[in-house]
């Protein structure tokens, strides 16, 4: 009996298999510019080596459906954390650096009343994070496949993840098929308003795949895949 | 030795920054802009090769404004402001290589930015540039609000990212446009701009246009340099007795 409940529950969800298509459309989810840090980090080490932290942070000026905002009353900021380097492989000038999972969080606060985002100086500090994490966690998404690649020579780079929501506020506005997507961003480490401590800035977007289609079919025909 | 030690301290605290209230956020930000190669494109050019000698343009979309030029609104109805680069010309592609992982940095030369604002909200990204709409819909309406040089521009791809993502970079000095003026951080002449921001040549549907080879998400930053402010000897002994 046991058995034949756990093969009937496999089956209904093989019923509902993912069918990714081939060319999938995708949309913008929101944009964010900031800087970045590494946190912690090791006395001496450079950017990317090995059990450095990577942390970036802003404001997030545009945000898109199915999230939903109100740019005129809040501040959108984000707070990229969670994430350490494993290594890094040198490709001429780039430093090509991957990180374990970490998060990219997107929080809203009040403008009136609440905290305006302020970077400050060597963060992190008194102010950075906590003027970029206070209000609320309107979308929590994990990053995986995080990787960073650096020019050395010239100080400009990317990075980019894949991007799958996980919760916040608005989590429930994404359907369950459709909650993955990816962000890219470029990193230059030669503006003059870099504020002191920060090693980049950077500016990007994140997008959001097409909703996974599910096909129909009949347990006949599930079966016969199986036989 | 010292005191020219002494006076070499000194001299450098006299033009400690001024305390001003640093300005971070970009002086404009576009979402997006398209990098294209009009016709005829040479043979071979693809993302990890623009050969020498091919022309790179650009149109782009304002999205927002930052100081000093916060005056303008990107998301009024009734206006639009665009981009427009003209003539970048490629040096070459140099490939990088460590085993199968390559990366690929071309160096362009020349090139202009010009920033356009439109009582229309007109401007559109049609494929396969240049058209009827490309790049028209994005140099018409007023006197060009601000005109540059680009003084260099890098553009880097490689084969090993797995959305297709790089980064273009360039450096310009302003030569002209309405709004000129307004560049000069408080010093006689405009500072430069810095152009820079992600670029992707990931073809799918809502992220890549047939015809254009980049998307780019980023900005332009005002490069003043730090404000100082004059002092005098004994102001400044003062600070440290």
């Amino acid at each position: 009996m046991r058995s034949r409940l756990a093969t009937t529950l496999f089956l209904a969800a093989c019923v509902l298999v993912a069918v990714p298509t081939a060319a999938r459309a995708q949309s913008l989810l929101f944009d964010y510019v900031g800087f970045d840090y590494e946190n912690p980090k090791a006395p001496g080490s450079q950017f990317g080596d090995a059990g450095n932290g990577y942390v970036g942070l802003g404001t997030v000026p545009f945000l898109f459906a199915p999230l939903v905002s109100n740019t005129t009353l809040n501040e959108y900021t984000f707070v990229i954390d969670g994430l350490t380097s494993t290594g890094f492989v040198t490709v001429g000038p780039f430093r090509v650096v991957n990180y374990t999972p970490g998060t990219l969080t997107i929080y809203e606060d009040a403008k009136s009343g609440g905290t305006t985002a302020d970077f400050g100086t060597s963060p992190p500090n008194l102010v950075a994070p906590p003027t970029f994490t206070d209000g609320t966690a309107i979308l929590v998404g994990q990053l995986t496949d995080f990787r960073f690649a650096i020019d050395n020579s010239n100080g400009t780079g990317s990075f980019e993840a894949v991007f799958t929501v996980t919760g916040g506020t608005q989590s429930g506005n994404f359907p369950l098929n459709q909650r993955v997507g990816w962000t890219f961003s470029g990193s230059t480490g030669n503006a003059l308003n870099i504020p002191a401590g920060y090693a980049h800035q950077i500016d990007g977007q994140a997008f959001l795949n097409e909703p996974v289609s599910v096909r129909r079919t009949s347990w006949g025909r599930l079966k016969a895949g199986y036989r | 030795m010292k005191r020219w030690i002494t006076n070499l301290g000194a001299a450098l605290l006299l033009a400690l920054p001024a305390g001003q209230a640093l300005a971070v956020g970009p002086m404009m930000d576009w979402d997006p802009a398209y990098f294209y190669f009009p016709a005829p494109q040479p043979v071979g050019l693809s993302p990890a090769n623009q050969p020498a000698g091919a022309i790179m343009r650009c149109v782009g979309q304002i999205s927002l404004f930052g100081p000093p030029l916060d005056f303008l609104n990107a998301n009024l109805a009734t206006k639009e402001y665009t981009f427009f680069i003209g003539d970048l010309t490629s040096l070459g592609t140099i490939t990088a290589a460590n085993g199968s992982l390559e990366a690929y940095i071309t160096n362009y030369s020349g090139g202009t930015f010009t920033l356009y604002e439109d009582p229309a909200r007109n401007s559109v990204f049609a494929p396969n540039p240049e058209n009827g709409q490309v790049p028209s819909t994005f140099t018409d309406g007023s006197a060009p609000l601000l005109i540059g040089t680009f003084t260099g521009l890098t553009v880097t791809t490689n084969n090993f990212t797995q959305f297709k993502v790089g980064s273009i970079e360039g450096n310009i000095q302003w030569t002209g446009g309405t709004l000129i003026g307004e560049l000069t951080g408080g010093g006689n002449e405009p500072c430069p701009g810095l152009f820079t921001g992600g670029a992707t040549w990931n073809t799918s549907p809502n992220i890549g246009i047939p015809g254009y080879m980049f998307r780019h998400d980023g900005k332009l930053d005002l490069q003043c340099p730090t404000a100082a402010r004059k002092s005098t000897w004994g102001k400044l002994k003062t600070l440290y007795r």
